[in-house]
């Protein structure tokens, strides 16, 4: 205990002391507000319009969790599937590997032109794409990697292929999984801003923040940027305690 | 610890294994063709502890996975429990242990003993009452909600043991399972193990490199020699029932290792052994 308050204290002290540098580097300077707000005044910003910050979160923050939700789930059965059937193996990695290699806002506008006006759908696709790619990927790999003694102990119980997967195969990649998932929580968040930003209802933060800076409220806008920060570290925070409660053999593990 | 009778498929006077004349070559007619076991019999009767031992390549890894059909022969014939190979596996007629405890880190003791039960199909509260039992027969009954990466490895390789022998099967294949353990656990094992098969009468074919091990644990080792694998002698140990620490130091455990080391060493002539261990 002692030690991770250790390890934590340095971080922060860093953190505090570049707000702090910040500050008073830009009073020192007279930096132009357009260029560089102070953090007090972004704070102030911040505070006065927590309920817009609050809204705009919102939007982006449930866009970026239905997409992340989807993503590892339709990520985690594709994998399982591939994993059965070489064929589709074959067919889906390529396929998913051409898919993100296409720039978000070129798919972001094709995505746009199909649903409705306003609708969130496209964001929300946007981002199970990209994040489906990074779970296809990783879990697909775990599948592969199994236990040679695991297997053989299967095959003499004379277990089921799909057995075989739910017993053995999907918890021996749960840590791929989860190391999946912590990549791909804080990307989910960041698709949402992009694919926000190229169209579509203006309701998120990937629209307030370019909105703000356009209007000349750029302390607002960048108390938006410090919301979407909030919202990646909330993402990738959320991510690290899923793996420490559902994959404690792989804590053990690493400490020895 | 009683036992109900195993399998209504075993007969009294049936062998529990006979294995007929089997080859098994692997990358038959590739450049790299490596020839197994030749020509291999060997009939083991229920209730016998059969040890294999022999240098690394003799094959004894490979007859262990024929008769469990973990591979398939390239000739000859084998029968186990009065049945081929693959039926005596779909009917889970025997229980496997390997080197590696093999348990699964997301389940616990007692949920690793189940798991081939589970599999079989049977209801929870029968895996229940036969997890308790069996780790009463392995004495870690306190640990049965502990995580496996809490035990030690000795204790891992008795869940290990405890879940081979989970269903109640008639026969025990072990191949090196004390083969990672220091020196004491390992002998504390192969007492404990003896004691397992004495209150189960479970028949146990026992891969080996250890000369000690296979004299003190067998009724019969088996001497096997590589390239390619074949069986060259088979000892008869009867060094009696009650075998403890003492017998260790017997002069008729020390005449067996003495044998077994000279029909070992008669391999060395041919082939060279390797990889076996005097101690």
């Amino acid at each position: 205990m002692q030690r991770k308050v250790a390890n934590a204290a340095v971080p922060v002290a860093f953190g505090v002391g570049f707000v702090l540098l910040w500050e008073f580097f830009v009073r020192w300077r007279e930096i132009k507000q357009f260029i560089l707000p102070r953090p007090s005044l972004i704070w102030k910003e911040a505070v006065h319009n927590a309920g817009f910050l609050r809204s705009a979160a919102t939007v982006s923050g449930t866009n970026a969790l239905v997409g992340l939700v989807c993503g590892i789930i339709i990520g985690c059965a594709v994998a399982m599937i591939a994993n059965r059937f070489k064929i589709l193996a074959e067919l889906v990695t390529p396929l998913s590997a051409a898919i993100s290699a296409i720039p978000i806002v070129v798919i972001v506008s094709i995505l746009n032109n199909m649903f409705r006006i306003g609708s969130e759908v496209p964001r929300r696709l946007m981002v199970t794409i990209v994040v489906f790619f990074v779970v296809f990927v990783n879990v697909a790999r775990g599948l592969r990697q199994s236990n040679a003694t695991q297997m053989e102990l299967m095959r003499s119980y004379a277990a089921s292929p799909s057995q075989v997967m739910k017993k053995v195969r999907f918890p021996n990649a749960m840590p791929f999984l989860f190391t999946a998932i912590k990549i791909a929580a804080p990307l989910a968040v960041t698709t949402a801003f992009v694919s926000e930003y190229f169209g579509g209802t203006q309701d998120g933060l990937g629209q307030k923040i370019p909105a703000a800076m356009a209007n000349s409220k750029d302390p607002l806008g960048w108390a938006y940027v410090g919301a979407a920060c909030v919202l990646g570290l909330g993402f990738f925070i959320a991510a690290n305690v899923l793996e420490y409660v559902a994959v404690p053999w792989q804590r053990a593990r690493n400490s020895g | 610890m009683k036992h109900e009778s195993h399998s209504p498929n075993q007969s009294l006077g049936q062998p529990a294994v006979v294995v007929d004349n089997v080859s098994k070559v692997f990358n038959a007619g590739g450049r790299q063709q490596v020839d197994a076991l030749l020509d291999v019999s060997l009939t083991v009767q229920p209730g016998e502890f059969v040890s294999l031992i022999g240098p690394s390549g003799c094959g004894k890894s490979t007859l262990l996975r024929l008769i469990a059909d973990l591979l398939s022969v390239s000739s000859g014939s084998l029968v186990v429990n009065g049945k081929s190979a693959t039926q005596a596996r779909l009917d889970q007629d025997y229980g496997m242990a390997f080197q590696q405890a093999g348990l699964f880190d997301w389940r616990n003791v007692a949920k690793n003993i189940e798991l081939p039960l589970e599999i079989r199909g049977w209801d929870q509260a029968k895996r229940r009452e036969r997890s308790a039992e069996m780790l009463e027969l392995v004495k870690l009954s306190e640990f049965a909600a502990h995580m496996p990466w809490q035990l030690s490895g000795g204790m891992q390789q008795r869940v290990a043991i405890a879940r081979a022998l989970a269903a109640h099967p008639p026969l025990l294949l072990m191949d090196e399972p004390f083969g990672a353990l220091d020196e004491m656990t390992r002998e504390h094992m192969q007492a404990e193990l003896l004691s397992i098969c004495a209150s189960t009468s479970t028949t146990v074919i026992f891969v080996t490199h250890s000369i000690p091990e296979a004299v003190y644990l067998s009724d019969r080792v088996v001497v096997m020699s590589p390239r390619p694998g074949r069986i060259t002698a088979t000892i008869d140990v009867n060094l009696g029932g009650n075998r403890n620490d003492d017998t260790r130091e017997a002069s008729e455990f020390y005449g067996k290792i003495t044998e077994v080391r000279e029909a070992l060493r008669g391999i060395e002539h041919v082939g060279g052994a390797r990889g076996i261990e005097d101690r």
